[in-house]
């Protein structure tokens, strides 16, 4: 049932290749969710994330800072190491500093014909925001526009918001479905739907979704559901990590709160005449990344309310090793969640994930929900 | 090469130990707990929940036999056999490889659970110091885990790291703790924790005139911030008590008490097998619950 997004996630190069080749289209490279694929599809364009390969290597030690977080790293080494040398274009929004210089190393080492760095406010909570980022949309749409010789009407930014709207609202749909006492999707096969929805064309994707959500509710997963727990922080699409709590350790992921996962697909662009200001504004109003979210911090009570919806009994939060906007966010969120009585386990993450060290603490961590059993 | 470097300085004594009070296990409920760590193993078997025998050994290249080593070795002198043991919790690093295993569990519980029994339902924060890590644990008057929190992946403020000054400074691993202290002023930390940095700095020490005393006050200090800084990550509540191989060497002890402010409790047992001492306790659990759900 998951076999295609799989697939997909696996396959994500040859995927993209195939479709230019089907399509005669151009692929352009994103590196950060808040850049508004909206307007790319409404241009015909495939947005493709560019992530990590999670494989040792040693390209990039010149090019990013030692203390700049592992995930930059590993994204920058795919551009040197050729992995996309498919893509017709580059894009960053105003993103965190270390994937800032993996964008602008890319694009000096492998340039391509189209590059845009959009400067996405960080400073969301003010109200200035909304216009200065309709104004960035529009020199975006324009350099789109250049770049493809195609004039964006109205009708072509409705259709773009269309698909990735469709998109979220089916991705929203499943993980609804996750909140039953026996969730019929493993965080995993979770994982791979939004993973997939990054690489894939929307449409497709759209499609494969809309006939999983049509078998999903008679399936239930067939192993012990074990804790229900929460994984939160920095991106994070480590594979090996999230098996081996799920099938090792015996627990459930039933949500989560990354750029990777719930983060990207949770708010819908809402209608509205200003098709541009109405993007904007779903930037602007989306679950935001801790570089944006201040001085107010509104994540914290959103993944209050998901612990809640979700009855998640023990919370995972993972962060990039070095990366600052994160750590800063952490000692916040775990103690809110103290003070609700949700248990914690904080873990670093690296290209690869340390699999031993981490299953004695994810095993202690679910051992100390369970330990009645041993009393 | 000379007899210096060929003695192996950080070899600890193995041992094996039997209560003289208790004089049979016949009729009693008889568990064990198998501590397989990175360093040492340790078995342990009580007999109706009291510690009957113990054994302590290092551990090889290899956990199955470690573990069987080590449970023969507890067994010697009583008359048990494998057969005789009702139920055995595997723990430590090499749990999931211990064959005679009924069940693993994470050495975190193990040792809250066993520094609850060797220390009295007081202890709140504990300090596990292994062979290759260490862990800041919280427990309530049971036992339980409230909390932990684990040091990163090196062997920084470890078992590990101690052996490899022992060596470096041709001076016995039970010395290095009292030696220490032959100091006229207690000098500055080495700077960095790193074993193999630390081991270079020393080496730099060495040759710019310290004794081997100051260097091993120097090393045992930043061993003892190390773990302070680990223990204060994750709070501290009293009383404190400290678990581990390291628990046994007065030179890390003295100087975390001295940083924290706090005496840690004084252990009526060997601190090695707090672990696997947890583990038959654990056991002793199991094997009553599943008879109350076998009636």
């Amino acid at each position: 049932m998951f076999e295609q997004f799989k697939n997909w996630f696996e396959s994500r190069h040859d995927y993209a290749k195939d479709w230019k080749e089907r399509t005669g289209g151009k692929v352009i490279g994103y590196f950060c969710t808040y850049v508004p694929e909206e307007i790319l599809y409404a241009a015909d364009v495939l947005p493709v994330r560019c992530l990590g390969g999670h494989e040792p290597q040693d390209v990039t030690e010149p090019h990013i800072f030692g203390m700049f977080c592992p995930f930059c790293r590993d994204v920058l080494a795919q551009g040197l190491k050729d992995k996309f040398d498919y893509l017709d274009g580059i894009t960053i929004s105003q993103s965190c500093l270390h994937l800032r210089q993996a964008y602008t190393s890319w694009d000096m080492h492998k340039p391509v014909e189209f590059s845009y760095y959009l400067p996405m406010p960080h400073h969301v909570q003010s109200l200035a925001s909304r216009p200065f980022l309709r104004s960035e949309l529009v020199k975006f749409k324009e350099a789109v526009e250049k770049w493809t010789g195609k004039t964006l009407t109205d009708a072509d930014l409705d259709r773009g918001i269309e698909i990735v709207n469709t998109n979220r609202r089916l991705l929203k749909q499943i993980f609804e479905l996750r909140k039953a006492d026996v969730p019929p999707l493993t965080g995993l096969e979770a994982m791979y739907l939004v993973l997939s929805s990054q690489m894939t064309d929307k449409r497709e994707h759209n499609k494969a979704l809309k006939e999983l959500l049509d078998q999903l509710p008679g399936r239930k997963v067939e192993r012990e559901i074990g804790e229900r727990l929460m994984i939160l922080g920095s991106e994070n699409d480590d594979v090996p990590f999230t098996e081996m709590v799920e099938d090792v350790c015996g627990a459930t992921f039933v949500i989560d709160d990354h750029c990777t996962g719930t983060r990207y697909f949770w708010n819908e662009v809402i209608p509205k005449e200003d098709r541009l200001q109405a993007i904007a504004d779903r930037y602007v109003d989306r679950v935001p990344c801790p570089t944006k979210d201040w001085p107010k911090r509104l994540r914290v009570d959103h993944i209050k309310n998901l612990v809640e919806e979700y009855r998640v009994q023990g919370v995972i939060v993972v962060q990039q090793k070095f990366c600052d906007p994160h750590e800063l966010d952490i000692p916040a969120i775990q103690q809110s969640l103290k003070d609700i009585d949700v248990p914690t386990l904080f873990l670093e993450f690296d290209v690869t994930a340390p699999l031993g060290p981490f299953r004695i603490r994810v095993e202690a961590f679910l051992e100390m929900m369970r330990q009645d059993d041993l009393f | 090469m000379s007899e210096n470097q060929q003695k192996e300085y950080w070899r600890w004594k193995e041992y094996n130990w039997k209560n003289p009070e208790i004089p049979d296990w016949k009729g009693g409920l008889v568990t064990a707990g198998v501590d397989v760590g990175s360093t040492s193993s340790q078995a342990v078997i009580c007999v109706d929940g009291q510690l009957y025998a113990y054994a302590s050994m290092r551990t090889g290249s290899d956990s199955p036999s470690s573990a069987l080593n080590a449970i023969n070795w507890a067994m010697e002198g009583t008359g048990l056999t494998l057969q005789d043991i009702n139920f055995t919790v595997g723990t430590g690093y090499g749990r999931v490889n211990v064959p005679f295993a009924n069940k693993a569990v994470t050495e975190i519980a193990c040792h809250a659970r066993g520094a609850n029994f060797m220390y009295g339902p007081s202890v709140r924060t504990l300090l596990d110091m292994g062979g290759q890590d260490c862990k800041a644990i919280h427990c309530d008057d049971k036992g339980k885990v409230t909390s932990f929190l684990m040091n990163d992946k090196c062997a920084a403020g470890t078992g590990r790291g101690m052996e490899v000054f022992a060596n470096l400074l041709a001076v016995s691993i039970e010395d290095v703790g009292d030696m220490s202290f032959n100091v006229e002023t207690e000098p500055d930390p080495v700077s960095s924790t790193c074993v193999v940095f630390a081991k270079t700095e020393a080496t730099g020490l060495l040759r710019a005139g310290w004794s081997k005393e100051k260097v091993l006050a120097a090393y045992c200090s930043a061993m003892a911030s190390r773990v302070v800084s680990l223990l204060e990550r994750n709070g501290m509540e009293l009383d404190f008590a400290i678990t581990g191989g390291i628990a046994k060497n007065p030179g890390v002890v003295k100087r975390i008490e001295k940083l924290l402010g706090v005496q840690a409790l004084t252990p009526k047992y060997d601190t090695q097998i707090a672990g696997a001492l947890g583990g038959a306790l654990f056991a002793k659990a199991l094997v009553e619950k599943s008879a109350k759900v076998a009636k």
